[in-house]
Parts: structure tokens; C-alpha cells; sequence
């Protein structure tokens, strides 16, 4: 993942935070943000409205102190060194595109800062626009343009000073779902092509967890987990994790090792624990069987089993959404309409079963 | 907007809103104003009663005597001098009060406002209680040992009071015209590369052009209007347009005379207002 730099021997990323703290007041905005990012990797920090995202971002950028903690760039402290210093394109989420500039003014304004030769300046910035697909557009104003027009004149006077680091605070978010789909797609293209090491902001977590390399998921200021989508997906390290990224069933109970009793069923999960938990199960993780019939035990391992009864079912396209009733609780489970098997009635009774291995159980504040 | 034929509406709307405030104006500035053109055809006698003859000697005397047209130049200078000074005085303030939130903000900017709830006469003796051989500068420079300086009763005293005097006038236009200034902006400069002196000239500067010229029209037409504080402070030596038509009309009696040349102050804010439309539309 990571290229060789010098950072690497440190056993540190090319993008290194740690501790990084900012309070206001008494309030920890962003609380001991620790975490190392590859050259070239692509990460999003993910998270609820105001976890902290923009703040560290910020802080990262230079534009506000932080009031603890490290960052460091290539082995190279930054964290007193002003942000015209920093070398970090940012694309904020209102654009702040100049709007006494026209778009190739826009684009040039960072080279003439590196006080690059007229011609050089002329050359990339057509470049840039290429990029971006806005060749015909240089000479407009940014009152001129489009949202998304505007978004990618944002994104090319980012990348078009070719900053060591590319911080991008929720560029998508005041866009149509079909622009969307196509800014993210160039946004990955062009990040790929030039390897510019990056962090998106985002809190949506389809945009996360399809986008990127990682994702860091925060929350009330502190990093949750930092992993893969599928590390998010699968092996989420916290209860809130789970919740955030995808759907899932919870169901408070209290464990004795790894043994939950429900009613009068055994439940097992991955992992052992004493008192109040939460087991979490996701919807498409659960089989569901007509009849009371216990289904064969699998090959993938060890099975929880529950019998229900079906309470709802929604058709949703590729997906049948059923709400079950089992050992007092609703649960939701999925099935594939692909199969082309007759959806089951409410009314009907059911067998669940799912994996101990997909039975994540978190301890609970009591 | 409502249902039915906003179109049709519309215009009709804005007329009836425009009629109290175009009406108000025909009666207190466009009839009184037409009446000074008129005026200024009329001869007068020297006892200052107005005859029923027209003539163009008081338009004509104004291009024979050189006193106006000096009287001109130095009315425009005087007050293009006291405008850059007022802008240069007030922009860091404006600059700072639209930076400032919250309370901090409310407070400063009630500051800055409070020298218009004292009348313009009253700051002026001020100036003079700070500025005069033996006020307040003048006692410290001689507590010093300094030699005294002659601050007041000069085209110095003038410009230095009036710029005091119009400054709040300054930092509401600028304030009025920073619109487009956003800190994310500079925060975005910062990003590109460019130190806090460069991001002042290539984005805060530009964008904040509309309220610097908004406040230089709006302090140039105070200035070249103002007589009370040119001729407090001025102490009698300094000479403008303003204060000549105050004479003419108050002292000399020559109403023909001070009509013509207040049509003269007339024409000199049509120029200014023209200028500004020019560059308003840059
Ligand atoms: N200048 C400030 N003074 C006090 N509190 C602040 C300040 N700036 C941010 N905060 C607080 O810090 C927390 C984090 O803010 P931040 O803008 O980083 O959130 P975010 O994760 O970007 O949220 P969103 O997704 O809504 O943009 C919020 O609770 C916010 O109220
Ligand atoms: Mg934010």
C-alpha cells in the first residue's frame, strides 16, 4: 500500500497523526486522533454530524491549532509550520472558489504562488482542466457554472498544484445522486492516476465504504476503528461501528462466556463477555427456512438457530425485507429475490439460522 | 408569491411602493433644487432682494474669476485627500468588525456608531479642544520639550476632523460592500500557497473593492457638502465650496450666487456618481 518512503522506516505513514486533540472549552471536538496513512492510499474519515471530521481536517490543513498532539508528513513535522507551507490541496465543501477569478484564474492562483514560469502555469492548467473535462470552460466565472462544474474547478485547483496531500471536506454533498455517482468515480480515477495521498470526509457510509482504501470511522470526536470496508463490515470493533456501517439487528441480552440466553434458546457468538451485551447479527446474514424444520447444520462452522414467526414483508427490488417475531423480539432478516422462491406469508412460521462467527456481541452500559 | 398573475402584479406592486418615497422626494429635493437652477439665472441687487430679470452673469461670473475655479480644485483635492484618509483610517476597522462574531462584534460595532448619536458641531469643538495651540497635543509636545505645531485652523485641521467625522460613515459602506469576502476564501489562498500578505492583495482586497468604493462616494458627497467643520476647524483660511455658499447665502446675502454655485456642487456629485456607476460595474 504504502511507497517507500522515508517515513516507512520509522514504522510511520505518509500521513502521520498522533494524539491530535482540539478543545473548545471544555469540549474535546476532536479527542487523541492517532492514525497513519499510506502514500497514495485513499481514506474517509466517516461519521455523524459533528464528530469531528471537518476540525480534524482543519487541523491537518493548518487552518486551526491544534490543541494537542503531532502531525507529520513524510517523517516531517508540520505542526507548527503555517498552511501556506503545508502543501495540502483542500477542496471545502462550500468550494471557496475565487469569484472575482475566472476558472483558469482560479486554477493558475496556486502556481503563481509557487511562482512557476507564465508558460508552465498556461500548460497545467490546461491540464487540469482536461482533467477535470472542463476545457471549454476557462474563461467563465465560478458564479457562471453549474454546482457540480463548480465542484470540479474546486477539485482541479486542488490537485493542480500537486499537493503531497489532498484533503477533500464533504465534496460531494450538495450534489444530485447521478453527478455523485460520476464525481466519485473521477475523483478515484484522477486520485489513482496522480497517487495523491488522500482523506475524504464523508457521512455516507455508501460513499465510504465504496470509494475508498480505508475508512476511518469517528465518532464524538475519537476514531472508532480505522479498517478496510470489509474489516467495518464484518469485524467491527465497536457496538457503534457495527451500527453505523451498514444494517444489523441488535438484541440486549446478558452473556455468561460466550453463551447468551434468549427465552429459552442458546445463542453463541464470536466472542466471550460477562453481564449486560448487545448481540448484533446483519440482516442478510440470517437463513430463513419455512416451518419449524431445524435446516442441516452447515459446513461454515457452528449455526445460532431460532424459530419465528414471519410479522411483515416488504418487497423491495433485489431484496425481500421480512420483520420476524423470534423469542420475543422483531428481528429483520433479508433474502434475495433473485432465487425466484414464493415470498413467505406473514403469519408463517419460520426457522433462522446464522453463523457464530457472524454473531458480534458488544458489552453493554448497564 | 401568491397564486394568480404575479406577472401582472408585480410591476404594479413595486410602483405603489416606489410612490411615497418618489413623492417625498419630488417635494423636498427635486422641487427646491429645480427652484436653485432657476435661481441661479435671477440677478440679484446688492441689498441682496432678488429682481425678476434673468441673466447668465452669475454662471459667466464664475468662469471670469478665477477664485471659483481654484475654489473648485480645491473643494474636489481637499476632499479626495480627506476620503483616502477616512478609507485608510477605517478599512482595518471594517476589515476587523466583519471578521468579529457574536458579541464581541455587537459591541464594537456599536462603538463605531456612537459618534453619530453627537452631533458633527459638537466633535468638532472637540478637535479643537485637542488640536489648538494649547490643547491637548500641543501641552504634551511643549511637556516634552518639542517645538508646538500648528495643527488647526488650516486645510491640516480641516482634513483631519472631517476624516474623524465621516469615518463611520466609511466603515458602514465598507461593511455594506464585503459581501463576497468570506474567510473561507483566504482560508482556501492559504491552502494554494499564499502567505497572509498575498491572499490580502490577490482576494481580500479585490472582493472587498465594492465597499471601498461605495464608502469613497459616500464620503466624497459628505465632504464636499460639509461647512460647519471646514469652517470651525479651517478658522476662517480655508476656502471650499461649501462654505462659500454657506457665505454667500448666510453672510453676503447673494442668493443668484450661492444657487449657481450649489449647482456647480451639483454637477461635481453627477461626476462622482458616474465615476462610481462606471466602476461599479467592473
Ligand atoms: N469554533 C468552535 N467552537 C466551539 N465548538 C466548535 C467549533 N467548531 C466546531 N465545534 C464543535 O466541534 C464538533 C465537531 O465539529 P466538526 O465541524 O468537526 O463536525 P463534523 O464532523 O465536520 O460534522 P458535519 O458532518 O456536520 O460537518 C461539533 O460538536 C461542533 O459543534
Ligand atoms: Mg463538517
Amino acid at each position: 500500500m504504502a511507497g517507500a518512503t522515508s517515513a516507512d522506516a520509522a514504522g510511520e505513514g505518509f500521513l502521520s497523526l498522533r494524539g491530535l486533540t482540539k478543545r473548545y472549552g471544555g469540549f474535546a471536538a476532536v479527542d487523541d486522533l492517532s492514525l497513519d496513512i499510506g502514500k497514495g492510499e485513499l481514506v474517509a474519515f466517516l461519521g455523524p454530524s459533528g464528530c469531528g471530521k471537518t476540525t480534524s481536517l482543519r487541523m491537518i490543513a493548518g487552518l486551526i491549532e491544534a490543541s494537542a498532539g503531532r502531525i507529520a508528513v513524510d517523517g516531517r513535522d508540520l505542526t507548527h509550520v503555517p498552511t501556506y507551507e503545508r502543501d495540502m490541496g483542500m477542496v471545502f465543501q462550500s468550494y471557496a472558489l475565487f469569484p472575482h477569478m475566472s476558472v483558469a484564474g482560479n486554477l493558475a492562483f496556486g502556481l503563481e504562488m509557487r511562482k512557476l514560469a507564465r508558460a508552465e502555469i498556461e500548460r497545467r492548467v490546461r491540464e487540469a482542466l482536461a482533467l477535470v473535462h472542463l476545457e471549454a470552460l476557462g474563461d467563465r466565472k465560478p458564479a457562471q457554472l453549474s454546482g457540480g462544474q463548480q465542484q470540479r474547478v474546486a477539485l482541479a485547483r486542488a490537485l493542480v498544484i500537486r499537493p503531497s496531500i489532498l484533503l477533500l471536506d464533504e465534496p460531494l454533498s450538495n450534489l444530485d445522486a447521478k453527478l455523485r455517482d460520476d464525481m466519485r468515480a473521477e475523483i478515484r480515477d484522477i486520485q489513482t492516476r496522480l497517487k495523491a495521498t488522500t482523506i475524504f470526509v464523508t457521512h455516507d457510509q455508501m460513499e465510504a465504504l465504496t470509494m475508498c482504501d480505508r475508512v476511518a470511522v469517528m465518532n464524538r470526536g475519537r476514531l472508532e476503528q480505522l479498517g478496510t470496508p470489509e474489516d467495518l463490515y464484518e469485524r467491527p470493533a465497536s457496538a457503534f461501528v457495527a451500527t453505523f456501517v451498514g444494517r444489523i439487528n441488535r438484541i440486549e441480552a446478558t452473556a455468561e462466556g460466550d453463551v447468551v440466553r434468549l427465552g429459552g434458546e442458546a445463542l453463541r457468538a464470536a466472542r466471550s463477555a460477562h453481564g449486560p451485551v448487545e448481540l448484533m447479527v446483519r440482516p442478510h446474514r440470517i437463513e430463513m427456512s419455512a416451518g419449524a424444520a431445524a435446516p442441516p447444520q452447515a459446513q461454515d462452522g457452528p449455526r445460532n438457530m431460532l424459530s419465528g414467526r414471519v410479522a411483515r414483508s416488504v418487497f423491495a427490488g433485489d431484496l425481500q425485507h421480512y420483520e420476524v417475531e423470534a423469542a420475543g423480539r422483531l428481528l429483520s432478516v433479508e433474502r434475495s429475490t433473485v432465487s425466484h422462491e414464493p415470498p413467505l406469508r406473514p403469519g408463517e412460521a419460520v426457522t433462522l439460522s446464522w453463523r457464530v462467527a457472524d454473531t458480534f456481541m458488544f458489552e453493554r452500559a448497564s | 408569491m401568491s397564486a394568480g398573475a404575479p406577472g401582472a402584479r408585480g410591476p404594479m406592486l413595486a410602483v405603489a411602493l416606489l410612490i411615497p418615497i418618489f413623492a417625498v422626494n419630488a417635494l423636498v429635493f427635486f422641487w427646491p433644487t429645480f427652484n436653485l437652477f432657476k435661481m441661479s439665472f435671477i440677478r440679484g441687487e446688492a441689498t441682496g432682494a432678488l429682481t425678476d430679470e434673468t441673466t447668465l452673469a452669475n454662471w459667466t461670473g464664475l468662469f471670469r474669476d478665477s477664485f471659483y475655479s481654484e475654489l473648485l480644485v480645491s473643494s474636489v483635492t481637499i476632499s479626495l485627500v480627506i476620503t483616502a484618509l477616512t478609507l485608510v483610517l477605517s478599512y482595518p476597522i471594517a476589515l476587523y468588525l466583519h471578521r468579529a462574531r457574536g458579541l464581541r462584534r455587537t459591541v464594537l460595532l456599536v462603538l463605531v456608531i456612537s459618534p453619530l448619536l453627537t452631533s458633527a458641531v459638537v466633535r468638532t469643538y472637540g478637535w479643537i479642544a485637542i488640536l489648538s495651540d494649547g490643547g491637548l497635543v500641543n501641552s504634551l509636545l511643549k511637556a516634552l520639550g518639542l517645538p508646538a505645531q500648528r495643527l488647526i485652523f488650516n486645510t491640516q485641521g480641516v482634513v483631519l476632523g472631517l476624516a474623524e467625522i465621516l469615518m463611520p460613515y466609511m466603515i458602514l459602506a465598507l461593511l455594506a460592500g464585503f459581501g463576497r469576502l468570506d474567510a473561507r476564501l483566504e482560508e482556501a489562498a492559504a491552502t494554494l500557497g499564499a502567505r497572509p500578505r498575498q491572499a490580502f492583495w490577490r482576494v481580500v482586497l479585490p472582493l472587498s473593492l465594492p465597499g471601498v468604493m461605495l464608502g469613497c462616494l459616500l464620503c466624497f458627497v459628505l465632504a464636499v457638502s460639509s461647512f460647519i467643520t471646514p469652517k470651525l476647524l479651517g478658522g476662517g483660511r480655508v476656502f471650499l465650496l461649501a462654505t462659500e455658499i454657506y457665505d454667500q447665502a448666510i453672510v453676503t446675502l447673494n442668493w443668484p450666487l450661492a444657487a449657481t454655485l450649489s449647482m456647480v456642487v451639483l454637477i461635481v456629485f453627477g461626476l462622482a456618481l458616474a465615476l462610481y456607476a462606471r466602476a461599479a460595474r467592473l
